[in-house]
Order: structure tokens, then C-alpha cells, then sequence
């Protein structure tokens, strides 16, 4: 597990947090032995289909902006990259602990088996709902054109 | 050990109310001096005895219903102290112009001795990700401004159909991205106990505006703390209920498995009735509980009917990753006092580990922006909020969002992106849903053998508007107290339990208890017993005090 799990300026609780969680990991869970790739960050970029172990890339800003749709000024790319690439990596130290035969909970669970019926209920009031739509023309929501870039 | 100025024991079930005299004011200074009397933990900052705060609800009620007051004129008391403080304090977004007309339609049906509901009278602040039909509601974000919504929101309809008065929307950082309200979109609240410091987030205008007294109440959200860790900083009672126990529906979604409504109020009993009347099943909301909601009110005895160990054979579990390194050693002797005081409650107190503790707050992160990459997705300009002119759709989203969504929620939403992304799935997102799991479990075992578990709300006091404005994981660390219990989905009260030096009268601390699920009752129970026997402790800030007549 890499050491620097915790990137973090000035704060003098924070980094000692951050080490408090490294001796209770040493303590409470093995390591998988992953590749220190994920934290040393400017030695990835394995392209090999053959190794078991893939690296994971590190974020690539603007691509990410084109999947969410949000489209980010060359400024924001610049500002925002290292501070995402800081707290990704601070993500990363899940990959040195153990959750061999862990089952995932999606949600807390806190009650189960709570479902409705799948049955779609009429909102009464249309009208105050269409009034906040930018663009209307009845009965249609108007978009610009569509342009296939994929 | 109890407090001589306690209410003697009151024949009716409300305490009584000090002043047997009837209330008129004509100016603002009367106004404020009314608030000075309902609150009766204010006389001066200076006194050296002070009461325990007694529950302005019940107060309230009490006067309206006795006609010593008129519901207009603690409407006025109110609105009087919040224009007087907004400007150094900026907690609301949106002031109503109704509360004066709903104050007065109040007052004619007790003249006609029609029912009023529990919360008549009530001045509840409402967050401004609560949608709410008759005030905008943006969830402190630009992508919203000025939009109203078509509806109310399930815990807004049921505070309104119980008599309370919505005064206002406070601010708050945007879609609850944020721990100090620097993220809004808007404007920066100040803490009342120091105005040049912040009052927490992302509920940080709700627990202002009910630290300085300018409403009675205030709802908020709480995803990784934000009713919890304002609630400490601002020296109020956060609650944040089971996940389930309130309705969701109306609550703009950050992270739909983490999101709960919570409440602030200047005592327990105050948070514990807002909650009562909030909570429940809503068929608007499939993750509410089905479970029957306990009256609550039947836990708030007056502290003069408590016999002397009350909390005598009550388990408390101090969780001692949380006292350790790492946390200011004044939040430490607060805590470590707090344990004290429930010791001599009766209670026995020991520390509990729980060693997954600090992965919690990765495990968080990445399931909180994760979740809200794609709950913001519906944020696309075209059937609500800010549209940004574009010849081609893509572009239309894309200038919608970048010109909507301030900068921590575009990072969010980006990490989001990337942890969901083909491939990162594994090594991401389902690793923290299996540090969900094992945070369950600890805590399930640790409220196995102990009944309460305590801890800080927060490693700090308030700290300076901007210190940690640009370092994403300095903020994010102070979240380390209150996200384990969301992961959970768990109940827990914070209530101010002590200060530390900082400000002009202290910054206070807040105490965090934590109880298993649907257990709120139990929790309110032990924390208003907590609060009425806290000794020589006054949690009014300076802001207020002054300002008293």
C-alpha cells in the first residue's frame, strides 16, 4: 500500500488520521497486493491487455466533462484536475483492504422488502409544471436539433 | 445537580410559561425582549446561572392558547430579530411575505376556539433544497434560481398542515455539496457566535437562523453530517432520523441512499416535536418506513419530575477512534465532560472501538458523488431551471450545466463519473458499498452492547470563513464524525454539550448520540435529559444577547 493514502496540506488532524487508519489496516486487514500503480499515479498508463492486475488510468478531465455533460472552460480543466487526481487517489486506499466474501449493501437497509406497487400516479397540477418549462410549445417540449458526435 | 430555576411541576403537560403577565409591543425592543423570555436559557451572556432551554413549541402554544399572546405578535418578535440580523448573518435565501396574514388567520381561529395543530404558531426556516410551492426553492444552486416548484415537499406539507409558519428558505451549500455554505451559489451565512466564521454546511443557513433566534425551528437535509455538524458548530439540537422514518419526496436528491430531511430546534424537545410531525409513511417516498411513528412528546418530562440517577442502567458507548489523534483536544475534554455528566446521570459509560471508523469517509465519498452524478443528470435545462441558448442539444446541456453548477458540484459530478465509469465499477463503487457492509455491522454490534454510542459531531469547533476553502480534502476530513452513521442509516441527535475558546463568548461543541434504528424516541429521551441537567451552560449567541432588550 502506498504511503501517501492522504493528500493533504496544513491540517495537522488530517494527516493524523490518515495514519491512524493505516495502523488499524495493518492490524486489521491483509493487503491484496495491488499494484502500487494506483497511488503512484505518473507511472500508469499500462496498455497491456495480457497483465491480470489492470492499472487504472488516471482521470481524464475532459473526457469525464463529456460524459456528464458539463462543458468545462480549458481553466476549469486546468484547476480541476489535480484536486480530482488528489481525492481519486485518496479513494484509492480501499484497494489495500480486505473484502474478500464482503456482501455489497446498496442501500442501509434500514427496513426490507419496502416496495410500492408499480404503478404510475397523475401529478394534479400540470399546468404550474409546463409553466416551468423554458421552452414549450403544446404539447411539445422544444429542444434544439440533435447532433450524432458519437 | 439539578437546577434551582427549574419550572415547578406543571399541573397541564406544558411547562409553564414564566411570565403570567400578557405581552403587547408596539416596538421592535418590546419584540425582542419577548424572545428573551420564551427562551428562558437567554438572560445575559454574563449571568452566571442559567436554565436549561425550555421548548419554544410548547412555550408558544402554551401563550396562544391562554391568550397571554397573539400568534401576530410572536410573528413580529420574530421578524424583527431576523431583519435586524440577516445582514451580518445571511441564513435565509427567501423571506415569506406571508407570515404575518398566516400569523393573523392563526389568531382569528383560536379567537374561535377552532382545534389548532401542534405546531400552531410555529416558526419553522425550510432548506432551501425543500421544495416548497409558494417560495422559490433552488438548492443554493444557480441551475435553479428562481424556479418554483409545482409541489411541496412531503415534510413542508405536514409542518404547514400542523399549523407552523414557513418564515423562510435558508441557504445552504449547493445540493448539499459542501460543509460550511461557502458552496452556495448565493451568499456565505456567518456562525452567530462569530461572525467571522462559518456555521457549518450543508445546513448551515437552517442552524444559523435557528441559533439566532429568527425562527423557532428549522428543517434541513443531512447526507454525511449536515444537520449534524452544523447543528455542533452553531450550538443548537441537530437531529438526523433513521433513514426511512421521514419522507424524502420534495428533497432535492443528492444521494438517494444517504439522504434523510432532519431537524434543528433550541432544544431537544423542539427537534423531537418538528420530527414527530414530519415523520412517517408517505406513498410519495417507497423507502418510508410502514412503521408506526411513537409519540415523542410523552419523553420530555420537566427536569424538576426526574429523580436523581434517571438514566440509571443506560449503556453509553464512547467510540474511542473518535477522541483519539486528530481531533482539536478542546472538542476532546468536551466530550470526554459530556461522559462525565452521564455518569453521574447514572449511566456507565465505556469506550467502544470501532476499527473500520476511518474508512468510512472514502467509502462516503465515493458513494455520495457517485450517486449524485447521477441524480444531477436531470439538471439538463430543458424542463426546469436556467437554460443556456444552444443550436445543438449537446451543447445546450453542457452550457446549461457549466453555467448552473458551481465548482465543487462539477467536481463531484466529474468524480462520480469516473467512479461509475466501464471498468472502475469494482474497484470503486462496489469496495464502498462493501465498507457499507462492514459499518453496518460494527455498528450493529457495538449497539448491541451498549444502548448509546457518543461522540464528536465534529474534530473542530467552527472555524474561519475560507480556511479551507480550496483544499477539497481538508473539508471533506471534518466529515470523518457524522458519515458513518448515514452509510448505516442510522438515527442521531447532536445537542451542545460544552465550549472552546474562540469568538467573544466561546465556540460551542456539539455532543453526537447515536441509537439504533427507529429509535428516536430512546435517543430524545436520554439527550433531553442530558440537556436539562447540563449545569451553568447557556447556548445563546452574542449576536442574540446583544440585541435583547
Amino acid at each position: 500500500m502506498g504511503s501517501r493514502v492522504f493528500l493533504l496540506k496544513g491540517v495537522s488532524y488530517s494527516s493524523a488520521m490518515g495514519n491512524s487508519f493505516l495502523t488499524h489496516s495493518r492490524r486489521s486487514f491483509n493487503y491484496f497486493g495491488f499494484p502500487k500503480v494506483i497511488v503512484h499515479h505518473d507511472r500508469v498508463r499500462s496498455c497491456s491487455s495480457t497483465k491480470i492486475q489492470s492499472s487504472l488510468p488516471p482521470p481524464d478531465v475532459t473526457r469525464l466533462a463529456e460524459t456528464a455533460r458539463i462543458a468545462l472552460a480549458s481553466n476549469e480543466v486546468e484547476e480541476f484536475a489535480p484536486k480530482i487526481q488528489q481525492v481519486i487517489d485518496w479513494f484509492g486506499q480501499l484497494q489495500g483492504v480486505d473484502l474478500e466474501s464482503i456482501e455489497p449493501s446498496i442501500r442501509a437497509d434500514t427496513e426490507n422488502n419496502n416496495v410500492r406497487d408499480d404503478v404510475p400516479e397523475t401529478f394534479d397540477d400540470r399546468g404550474t409544471m409546463v409553466a416551468s418549462i423554458p421552452s414549450y410549445e403544446e404539447p411539445y417540449i422544444k429542444v434544439p436539433k440533435v447532433l450524432n458526435t458519437e | 445537580m439539578l437546577s434551582a430555576l427549574q419550572s415547578p411541576r406543571s399541573l397541564s403537560r406544558f411547562p409553564l410559561f414564566h411570565s403570567s403577565k400578557p405581552f403587547l409591543f408596539h416596538s421592535s425592543s418590546h419584540a425582542l425582549s419577548y424572545a428573551s423570555r420564551t427562551d428562558q436559557s437567554t438572560t445575559t451572556t454574563s449571568s452566571s446561572t442559567s436554565s436549561p432551554p425550555q421548548s419554544q413549541i410548547l412555550t408558544t402554544r402554551h401563550s396562544l392558547l391562554s391568550r397571554q399572546l397573539t400568534a401576530t405578535e410572536v410573528a413580529e418578535s420574530y421578524l424583527a430579530r431576523l431583519r435586524l440580523t440577516e445582514p451580518q448573518l445571511n441564513s435565509f435565501l427567501h423571506v415569506s411575505d406571508s407570515v404575518l396574514r398566516e400569523a393573523q388567520d392563526l389568531d382569528r381561529r383560536i379567537a374561535n376556539n377552532e382545534e389548532v395543530g401542534p405546531l400552531a404558531g410555529v416558526l419553522v426556516g425550510v432548506k432551501d433544497n425543500l421544495c416548497t410551492s409558494d417560495l422559490p426553492s433552488t438548492g443554493g444552486s444557480r441551475i435553479l434560481e428562481g424556479y418554483q416548484p409545482p409541489f411541496d415537499a412531503t415534510a413542508v406539507k405536514r409542518v404547514k398542515e400542523l399549523g407552523g409558519i414557513v418564515v423562510g428558505k435558508t441557504n445552504m451549500d449547493e445540493f448539499g455539496m459542501g460543509s460550511t455554505t461557502e458552496g452556495s451559489a448565493f451568499q456565505v451565512t456567518a456562525n452567530p457566535w462569530d461572525i467571522s466564521r462559518v456555521p457549518g454546511g450543508s445546513s448551515g443557513g437552517s442552524a444559523a437562523a435557528v441559533s439566532a433566534r429568527q425562527c423557532m425551528v428549522s428543517l434541513g437535509s443531512d447526507t454525511g453530517g449536515s444537520v449534524r455538524q452544523p447543528a455542533s458548530f452553531c450550538g443548537v439540537v441537530g437531529l438526523k432520523p433513521t433513514y426511512g422514518r421521514v419522507s424524502r419526496f420534495g428533497l432535492m436528491a443528492y444521494a438517494s441512499s444517504l439522504d434523510v430531511v432532519g431537524c434543528f430546534g433550541s432544544s431537544v424537545a423542539d427537534a423531537g416535536i418538528l420530527l414527530h410531525a414530519i415523520s412517517g409513511h408517505d406513498r410519495f417516498d417507497a423507502t418510508t418506513s410502514k412503521q408506526d411513528v411513537p409519540d415523542f412528546a410523552s419523553h420530555f418530562a420537566p427536569a424538576s419530575s426526574l429523580e436523581s440517577k434517571p438514566l440509571k442502567g443506560l449503556r453509553i458507548g464512547l467510540i474511542r477512534e473518535t477522541v483519539e489523534d486528530g481531533v482539536e483536544s478542546g472538542v476532546v475534554s468536551a466530550i470526554r465532560a459530556a461522559a462525565l455528566h452521564f455518569e453521574e446521570l447514572g449511566c456507565s459509560v465505556n469506550e467502544v472501538s470501532l476499527p473500520s471508523f476511518s474508512l468510512g469517509l472514502a467509502a462516503y465519498y465515493i458513494l455520495a458523488s457517485s450517486e449524485s452524478s447521477s441524480n444531477l443528470s436531470r439538471y439538463d435545462g430543458i424542463r426546469y431551471g436556467k437554460q443556456v441558448f444552444a443550436d445543438e442539444l449537446s451543447s445546450l446541456y453542457g452550457d446549461s450545466r457549466a453555467e448552473g453548477f458551481g465548482s465543487e458540484v462539477k467536481m463531484r459530478i466529474l468524480m462520480g463519473t469516473y467512479a461509475l465509469s466501464a471498468g472502475y465499477y469494482d474497484a470503486y463503487y462496489k469496495r464502498a458499498q462493501q465498507v457499507r457492509t462492514i459499518i453496518r455491522n460494527s455498528f450493529k454490534e457495538a449497539l448491541n452492547q451498549n444502548d448509546v454510542l457518543i461522540s464528536p459531531a465534529a474534530p473542530s469547533p467552527a472555524y474561519k470563513i475560507g480556511e479551507k476553502k480550496n483544499d477539497p480534502l481538508a473539508m471533506y476530513a471534518g466529515d470523518i464524525m457524522t458519515v458513518n452513521v448515514n452509510l448505516a442509516g442510522l438515527p442521531a441527535l447532536v445537542l451542545p454539550c460544552g465550549f472552546v475558546e474562540g469568538g467573544s463568548a466561546g465556540l460551542p461543541v456539539g455532543l453526537q448520540m447515536i441509537g439504533s434504528a427507529f429509535c428516536e424516541g430512546e435517543l430524545l429521551r436520554v439527550g433531553h435529559i442530558f440537556e436539562q441537567t447540563l449545569e451553568n451552560c447557556n447556548f445563546v449567541p452574542p449576536i442574540v444577547a446583544d440585541n435583547s432588550a
